[in-house]
């Protein structure tokens, strides 16, 4: 029954083969500032559209300075100061090459091409960036313009990732976007004019209001749009949020699951239409080398340095993260002390749990040697009731199983 | 010091929850300066915690009250109060200790008036022969209306309005007038002083260090530390360790005789050894020829419910809880069932609901343990087509748990308990109130005025119908005025049916309920929506049917569900992630499976709550 052939207990986490260090090396830089800050928005954010000019522009140079600093610190600590105590000594002190980079935020774009150019040349100057390396730079398309990729380009960025969200205007306002909806097409045109390589949008889907004929339009302009990659993400209200509060007070319908299944059926229609390949849950690619890498190192549970307000790290089993506040975060790395807020070091059981969370959102699955230890009988449960399936020794979610990946893990874990 | 008997009055306070009755004991207390004023607290005659927190008496108690009337030239008197437990679960337990007085106080709020229970436990006063007092309470709150309650208390029990003695025990006002009433009209016990030595056992409590305390009232003869005395009922033989009055805390004495009234300890283990109306009387020869007091019954569960840990690794501890209970609480009962849905457990039977709700609470508050109990039921008796090969007789079943009852074809009948129940209510909302008794499958015995604005409802009632939300319902239904009491009836034939509930075709025991054939559909529809509510969506359709037998009669789906699954890692947060499935795989835990499907624990208790609740409309 089981997929795995007999090899030591470990050896998922000592040996694997393209899981955990095997996957690569990545920096993730945070920079948390918005105009505005959107109604189902939860991550790390500062807004800063009631500044003047002048007061924002030195808010950003503060921040990147504390950025490379931060990173610099980072970086001088050594490998095994942060990594988990019980793998410390067994661990190589030299930092890898780096194989992805990723700016995001927040509004990175709103820093401008020269300080955003800053931040990602930082990453080259602390540690040793592979090359080919892919570097991603979130990018808003109102801020958006020809100079601003030109002195990213120059930096070494070779991907962008543009938030369109949605292409229908009722959508775009309900999700308090200030964007018109022509507008990500032209910027996606002007960062391939540019000689950004890689291009993506980012869109939501499942958002109230949104019709079955507005998602299939937004689908529609994206391949018309020609990028290479499309992540859309069902929109997820959290409590904390103005959306939560919303719907807690019944003046927002909450989200429908089975117009959010229905929406991804549709995406999985009409993007494997246009020739994209759906490689995990909310990603499309055409084809394989066009893969976000950032991202599979995080579903392959790669390692990876956080810089920058609110950015998590993973290091061999070993997880910190940084404070969410601005103010704090400037306040700490000015003062030469540490901004971080918080650490866990994980047991064997918790990292297998992530293994499998992680690596199942990937239409590939788990290469047969990166499985943790399943108990058979879970296993078998979770097959019978159609949500995984083997193939060529991998672990894998069934094509129903996908979408339904929170079950299909709880019932393979202790 | 001892009392003459002629100096002895024993009397009780009868009473409706709130109307005063505590802070009546209270006052008395103070009045008769038992009480140091530091160590006085509110209702100090109520132990337990659930009692002063509910504002009921669950346990009898007893307290001795030496007082001297003004200008009383003949010394002391020795008032006991028997204090009765307030509910009609307990109205055994009530009888019991009224049998132990001479003489009752009928204590009324003058806002609320008589109520059912008043009336019903007054009646046992009259037919036990006390004398009664009537006192008016509360006469200083402006919503007083002592003169329409006075007319309305003395149309009931006899004599004149102007007799009703109106006090306000809240501050002690008319409260010396009741101690001289008491004095004055209770007659003194009667009893032989030379004869074998009997005492009627009105209450008995567990004391984790002593073992049972006896409370009892002496009827003939004398009792002494070191008497080695028979309990009548159980057999229980064993001598007096410690013997003692309430004045009000436990004070040792020496003797007590004929009218007298104490608690004794005797290493009983178990209160189930000393049961309320039970005769204690001496040990040794001759023990049989001593009459048994009257009136001594078995107490008989009426209501029963399966009681189960939500987490099967506390069934060891449920059960020495319920043994620790059960020590305390005679009147309760429980044997070990199991149920394909909830695993192992306990099927517990209960004087009443309130009885069920106080023990359930107790389990929760002393012992700490998660549980689930199903809708509570009563007990049936079945009679079987087939007769008993040895008598010739119809073979009879009695069945608690609706899995027990046999398939249709094999019944000849079954029979439910009854009730007959007494409720008073203003007259505006007699018609409310006529409606929900006949929804209820009541039958309407009789209807009375004892005043204008009051009806006296009398109707027959499956005891199975009143014991889920009954009462509440006739609360709401009155704006709280009107009131319940009742006396269990006889066992009369009825229409009943099994109604089954399936989830994806397999029956779910724990569900399933004995109704009468003409509210099966209605409880079936209910059932099936409320569960489509409770149970999430799964992997596949799940059917939820009600049947009865083979036949379905209703029907509802819970669509397979289509989306679980987390947002993406916002910036490589997987820590948050991985907390948030941890917390779904603990809320998987807490669901019982049930075949293949997953139902929570939620589902079992508000499912029959709601069940029974929307049968009724």
């Amino acid at each position: 029954m089981s997929p795995l052939p007999a090899r030591a207990p470990r050896a998922w986490l000592t040996e694997p083969v393209e899981s955990g260090p095997s996957a690569g090396f990545g920096v993730y830089l945070h920079v948390p500032f918005c105009h505005h800050r959107c109604g189902y928005c939860d991550f790390a954010t500062a807004a800063v559209g009631d500044r003047g000019a002048d007061d924002q522009q030195a808010l950003f140079v503060r921040y990147v300075t504390a950025l490379t600093t931060d990173l610099g610190h980072q970086v001088a600590a050594g490998r095994r100061a942060h990594a988990a105590a019980a793998d410390r000594d067994a661990l190589d002190p030299r930092w890898p090459e780096v194989t992805s980079v990723f700016v995001g935020g927040g509004t990175p774009t709103l820093l401008g091409g020269p300080l955003l150019a800053d931040v990602v040349r930082a990453v080259g100057r602390e540690l040793d960036v592979a090359p080919g390396a892919e570097v991603t730079v979130e990018c808003n398309p109102e801020t958006a313009s020809v100079e601003l990729f030109a002195a990213l380009v120059d930096a070494g960025v070779t991907r962008v990732s543009m938030g369109a969200q949605s292409f229908a205007p009722h959508v775009l306002a309900t999700l308090e976007r200030g964007h018109t909806p022509q507008r990500p097409v032209e910027a996606i045109a002007q960062a391939r004019e540019a000689g950004i390589a890689e291009l993506n949008l980012d869109l939501i889907y499942g958002t109230p209001g949104e019709t079955a004929a507005d998602w299939r339009r937004t689908l529609e302009t994206v391949l018309a749009a020609g990028t290479d990659h499309v992540s859309a993400y069902a929109l997820t209200i959290h409590d904390n949020t103005a959306f939560g509060r919303a719907v807690a007070a019944g003046r927002l319908p909450t989200v429908d699951e089975d117009v959010q299944r229905d929406r991804f059926e549709v995406a999985r229609e009409v993007l494997g239409a246009g020739g994209f390949e759906h490689y995990e849950v909310s990603n499309w690619s055409l084809g394989p080398a066009r893969r976000s890498r950032h991202n599979l190192l995080y579903w392959r549970h790669g390692d990876y340095l956080g810089v920058g307000v609110g950015a998590h790290a993973h290091l061999t089993g070993r997880r910190w993260w940084t404070t969410r506040s601005t103010d704090r975060y400037l306040a700490a790395v000015e003062d030469g002390a540490s901004p971080i807020a918080g650490s866990e070091e994980l047991t064997d059981t918790e990292r297998a749990e992530e293994r499998l969370l992680l690596g199942l959102r990937l239409r590939d699955g788990l290469h047969p040697n990166d499985v943790p230890r399943i108990e058979p009988l879970a296993l078998a449960d979770a097959m019978a009731v159609g949500l995984v399936e083997t193939a060529c020794g991998r672990l894998r979610c069934t094509e129903t199983g996908w979408f339904l990946l929170d079950d299909a893990v709880t019932r393979l874990l202790p | 010091m001892t009392y003459a008997i002629d100096r002895i009055r024993n009397f009780c306070i009868v009473a409706h929850v709130d109307h005063g009755k505590s802070t009546l004991a209270d006052r008395m207390l103070q009045l008769t300066e038992l009480v140091d004023p530091r160590k006085m607290r509110d209702q100090y005659l109520d132990k337990m915690d659930i009692e002063r927190e509910r504002g009921i008496t669950i346990k009898a108690q007893a307290a001795r009250l030496p007082y001297l009337p003004l200008g009383e030239a003949g010394g002391e008197y020795l008032l006991n109060l028997i204090d009765t437990p307030g509910h009609v679960d307990f109205s055994y337990e009530v009888s019991r200790a009224l049998n132990a007085c001479e003489g009752a106080v009928l204590l009324v709020d003058a806002a609320q008036g008589m109520e059912a229970q008043t009336i019903a436990n007054l009646y046992l006063a009259v037919e036990a022969d006390l004398e009664i007092i009537p006192v008016l309470n509360k006469i200083d709150l402006p919503a007083a209306r002592p003169d329409e309650v006075a007319r309305e208390i003395a149309s009931i029990i006899g004599g004149e309005p102007e007799d009703v003695l109106r006090i306000s025990a809240k501050t002690g006002e008319g409260v010396r007038e009741v101690l001289d009433a008491i004095v004055d009209r209770v007659p003194p016990p009667k009893g032989d002083l030379d004869g074998p030595p009997r005492a009627l056992i009105f209450d008995s409590i567990y004391d984790p260090y002593r073992g049972t305390l006896v409370y009892f009232r002496v009827v003939d003869g004398s009792f002494r530390p070191g008497d080695k005395i028979h309990l009548m009922a159980t057999g229980f033989e064993g001598e007096i360790d410690d013997l003692g009055v309430h004045s009000p805390e436990e004070t040792p004495i020496d003797a007590l005789g004929v009218g007298e009234v104490g608690v004794l300890s005797a290493a009983i283990k178990d209160v189930a050894q000393a049961k309320v109306g039970d005769t204690i009387t001496l040990a040794g020869k001759g023990w049989e020829a001593v009459p048994r007091l009257p009136g001594y019954r078995e107490p008989l569960p009426m209501v029963f419910s399966g009681v189960y840990p939500i987490d099967s690794d506390d069934f060891p501890q449920l059960r020495e809880a319920l043994d620790k209970l059960r020590l305390n609480d005679a009147s309760f009962s429980f044997e070990p069932e199991t149920s394909a849905a909830l695993g192992f457990g306990f099927r517990c039977g209960f004087l009443g609901l309130l009885h069920l709700e106080i023990v359930i609470e107790r389990l929760d508050r002393e012992f700490d343990i998660p549980l689930i109990t199903t809708a509570p039921s009563v007990r049936y008796r079945v009679v079987m087509e087939r007769d008993d090969p040895e008598t010739g007789e119809p073979r009879v079943l009695s069945v608690s748990n609706p899995q027990d009852l046999p398939e249709p074809n094999q019944i000849r009948a079954i029979e439910e308990p009854t009730v007959l129940a007494m409720i008073l209510t203003p007259s505006e909302y007699v018609g409310k109130v006529m409606q929900l008794c006949e929804g209820r499958r009541g039958t309407m015995i009789a209807m009375d005025y004892p005043t204008e604005e009051r009806v006296e409802l009398r109707y027959l009632l499956p005891l199975a119908s009143i014991i889920t939300d009954f009462f509440d319902t006739l609360k709401s239904i009155s704006r709280g005025y009107a009131s319940l009491d009742y006396e269990i009836g006889d066992y009369v034939a009825a229409d009943l049916v099994r109604v089954d509930l399936l989830l994806n075709g397999e029956p779910v025991d724990a569900f399933s309920a004995i109704v009468h054939r003409d509210d099966a559909y209605a409880f079936g529809r209910s059932m099936v929506e409320t569960l489509k509510e409770l149970i999430p969506r799964q992997m596949f359709d799940v059917p939820v049917q009600a049947a009865i037998g083979a036949k379905i009669i209703a029907r509802e789906t819970i669509k397979a569900k289509r989306k679980d699954v987390l947002a993406k890692c916002y910036g490589g947060d997987v820590s948050r992630k991985r907390k948030l499935l941890e917390k779904q795989k603990e809320g998987k835990k807490k669901m019982k499976s049930v075949g293949s499907v997953e139902v929570p624990q939620e589902a079992f208790v508000s499912a029959l709550r709601s069940g029974s609740a929307k049968s009724d409309s």
